[in-house]
């Protein structure tokens, strides 16, 4: 065998031990669990959860009496667990674990994020404490998205399921209003995180951007939530529809945007190491500033609507430094936090 | 045996014992596994079988023995099984929300185990409920379906590699195609970190070839290889002065290309909160009589001068003057190329 395959294959096993670990106290608190489902659960297939239960047939406890074994069986379609030897919840968090939940929590933030990742150091095994705390300091999965008390606030109203009263910069208008909204969720799409809410004014779930989130006050309302067939069917944005907005990037430019991952899509090289790409499902004035961000190096080419929003808000820029600047006398604030 | 069923075998049979077991019966119990050649080699191998275990969340503790309980091996089951977390509603919610969208990335340091933790955090609660259910919702809606798949699977599989390298001090050796040069260039680097800006992940480490900390974008990583020897001994000690959250927030225009400059820019109303924000946390904001005034130091200008002009023409670069010519000279190249 080859040190990769070897590192695969123990690997596999590795991971095969942790999912039964989850998996036998997962059957025995959810007795008679579909097979469909509890396979979903542990993010394998059907066949690759019937050979984890046949893998389960072989583990006991010496001396090897009938009742010595882990007893897990299926029955038309439904897995039951006889007998679990002491298998009854999973073990404690590993501290990769616990750090990739951190990082995540870190990255979001709310009032409890310390709180929450104290308490998931205190749920891994006592001697691997001091290494995920050199762990956590390792991964920055990102600034959060606003100040933990919205955050707090918008996670304490999905948990109890009540309505919020947003105050909210819309873009289009350039202005914030009020708004009640019912939230579900909170997403992330390309580097944004957003709040997925039902806005019963407009009588559907739209997503708010959470950085322009100004306020958010609960409310003493509660709301029924969604089915999760609803929400399956859910989406953060409409579908894809239009053409394509097609750029022409310098090879600097190209080097950038194509190595990070889901923003463009190359439609070909040119010379000397530049690019055509495409950005889908994005309006004219997104790839607009998008393509300003790499200064002289990037162009909007069509659809001609968009090339022409494109030299617009070129000629627009050029002409207020066509003129002197004009510094204006300021009122500190101070740093901003916002 | 197979080792899976051998350990899985030993911490039931650990976690069943009324009381700590001898190494003999230990012995007595997996006669094939640690009776081998030499006491010596056996003792190492259920070593190793402990390491194992441990870091699947499985301690076994060995107690000296005293008037009431003999010496030997246990697992102390306060000590094994997953506790209540015992959160509120809302901090129960921050988990589910945050680690569900991160998993939904396709691309997360330790993705694996984040989704494991995931799915034993309904355990941790006694009524996971509505968080459960949210954190089911986020998962759909953050999941980034057909966008770049093949390159977020790459940067995926090298962000689980050196998330291992990182947790484990494993130098690596790498080929990287940095922006400014064409040709790639391989080097050592000892891994201090992984961050995530702009939703791209970089590693930061101790780069050989230039004897100092550098960056890596992840995307431009062309091959990985992690130090095989000793995977349980490190090959490094991370420098002391080194911080991740230091390196994680730094805005384009704060790479030090230049000697500092003071510069200025005007935002006009109506300005929106990501475009005031999207300056960092250590801009000086104030308000002036025609929007608000952003107060930064740059030590590469250019980069600067992009983010104002990418802000659109409600942005204008004021001073210093010679940022100010140069948005003005980017604007009549792209302008020249319009017409």
């Amino acid at each position: 065998m080859t040190r990769k395959k070897r590192e695969a294959h123990k690997d596999d096993a590795r991971e095969r031990l942790r999912r039964v670990l989850f998996l036998v106290p997962y059957a025995v608190r959810h007795p008679g669990i579909h097979v469909r489902e509890l396979a979903r659960k542990c993010g394998i297939s059907e066949k690759q959860l019937v050979e984890d239960l046949d893998f389960l047939l072989g583990v006991g406890c010496p001396p090897f009496a009938p009742d010595d074994f882990l007893d897990v069986y299926v029955e038309g379609d439904r897995v039951h667990v006889a007998l679990h030897q002491s298998l009854s919840r999973p073990p404690r968090f590993t501290q990769s674990e616990a750090a990739a939940l951190a990082a995540a929590a870190n990255a979001l933030g709310g009032e409890g994020k310390d709180r929450a990742v104290q308490a998931l150091r205190e749920s891994i095994p006592a001697d691997r404490r001091e290494s995920f705390d050199e762990l956590v300091t390792r991964i920055y999965a990102g600034r959060p998205p606003a100040p933990d008390s919205i955050l707090g606030r918008l996670e304490r109203a999905i948990a109890e399921r009540r309505a919020v009263r947003l105050l909210y910069f819309t873009e289009s208008r350039g202005a914030e209003g009020e708004r009640i909204a019912h939230p579900l969720t909170l997403a992330q799409r390309l580097g944004h995180w957003y709040l997925f809410a039902h806005d019963p004014a407009r009588g559907r779930a739209l997503p708010f951007r959470i950085d322009r989130i100004r306020d958010c006050t609960l409310t003493d309302t509660r709301f029924e939530p969604p089915s999760e067939a609803e929400l399956q069917r859910a989406h953060l944005f409409s579908e894809t529809s239009g053409e394509p907005v097609r750029m022409r990037l310098g090879p600097l430019a190209a080097a950038r945007a194509l190595a990070r991952p889901g923003q463009v899509k190359l439609v070909k090289r040119t010379p000397q190491g530049g690019a055509v790409v495409e950005m889908q499902s994005s309006s004219a004035d997104w790839a607009t500033r998008y393509a300003l961000s790499f200064g002289p190096d990037a162009e909007v080419l069509s659809p001609p609507a968009a090339r022409r929003h494109f030299a617009e808000a070129v000629r627009r820029a050029l002409g207020r430094y066509s003129r002197s600047a004009s510094p204006r006398r300021s009122v500190p604030t101070g740093p901003t936090a916002s | 045996m197979q080792k899976a069923q051998r350990l899985l075998d030993l911490a039931a049979f650990l976690l069943r014992a009324v009381e700590p077991v001898s190494w003999r019966e230990i012995q007595d119990q997996f006669p094939d596994d640690y009776r081998g050649s030499s006491s010596e080699a056996a003792i190492r191998k259920f070593e190793r079988d402990k390491a194992e275990l441990l870091e699947l969340g499985i301690p076994i503790r060995y107690v000296v023995g005293d008037d009431d309980l003999p010496a030997g091996y246990l697992i102390d089951k306060d000590e094994f099984y997953l506790p209540d977390l015992k959160l509120p509603p809302e901090d129960l919610a921050l988990l589910y929300l945050a680690g569900s969208a991160a998993l939904a990335q396709g691309a997360f340091p330790y993705a694996r185990d984040l989704a494991h933790a995931l799915n034993k955090l309904s355990f941790a609660a006694r009524a996971p409920g509505a968080a459960e259910s949210a954190g089911l919702a986020s998962l759909q809606l953050s999941a980034s379906e057909g966008v770049g798949e093949g390159e977020q699977a790459f940067v995926a599989s090298r962000l689980e590699e050196l998330a291992r390298a990182v947790a484990a001090k494993k130098r690596v050796r790498l080929v990287y195609a940095g922006a400014e040069r064409q040709e790639p260039t391989e080097r050592e680097v000892d891994p201090y970190g992984l961050y995530q800006n702009a939703g791209a992940w970089y590693l930061a480490g101790w780069c050989h070839l230039r004897k100092d900390l550098r960056t890596f974008l992840l995307g431009r990583i062309r091959s990985l290889r992690v130090n095989p020897a000793s995977p349980r001994t490190p090959d490094f000690k991370p420098r002391r002065d080194f911080s991740l959250a230091e390196y994680a927030t730094r805005e384009s225009w704060e790479y030090p290309l230049h000697p500092p400059q003071r510069c200025r820019i005007r935002l006009e109303p109506p300005v929106s909160p990501e475009a005031r924000a999207s300056f960092g946390p250590r801009a000086r904001v104030s308000e002036a009589r025609n929007g608000l005034l952003v107060e930064v130091e740059a030590q590469n200008s250019e980069a600067l001068v992009r983010h104002v002009l990418s802000l659109g023409d409600r942005a204008e670069l004021l001073s210093p003057r010679s940022l100010r010519a140069r948005a003005r000279e980017v604007l009549e190249q792209l302008a020249s190329r319009c017409t």
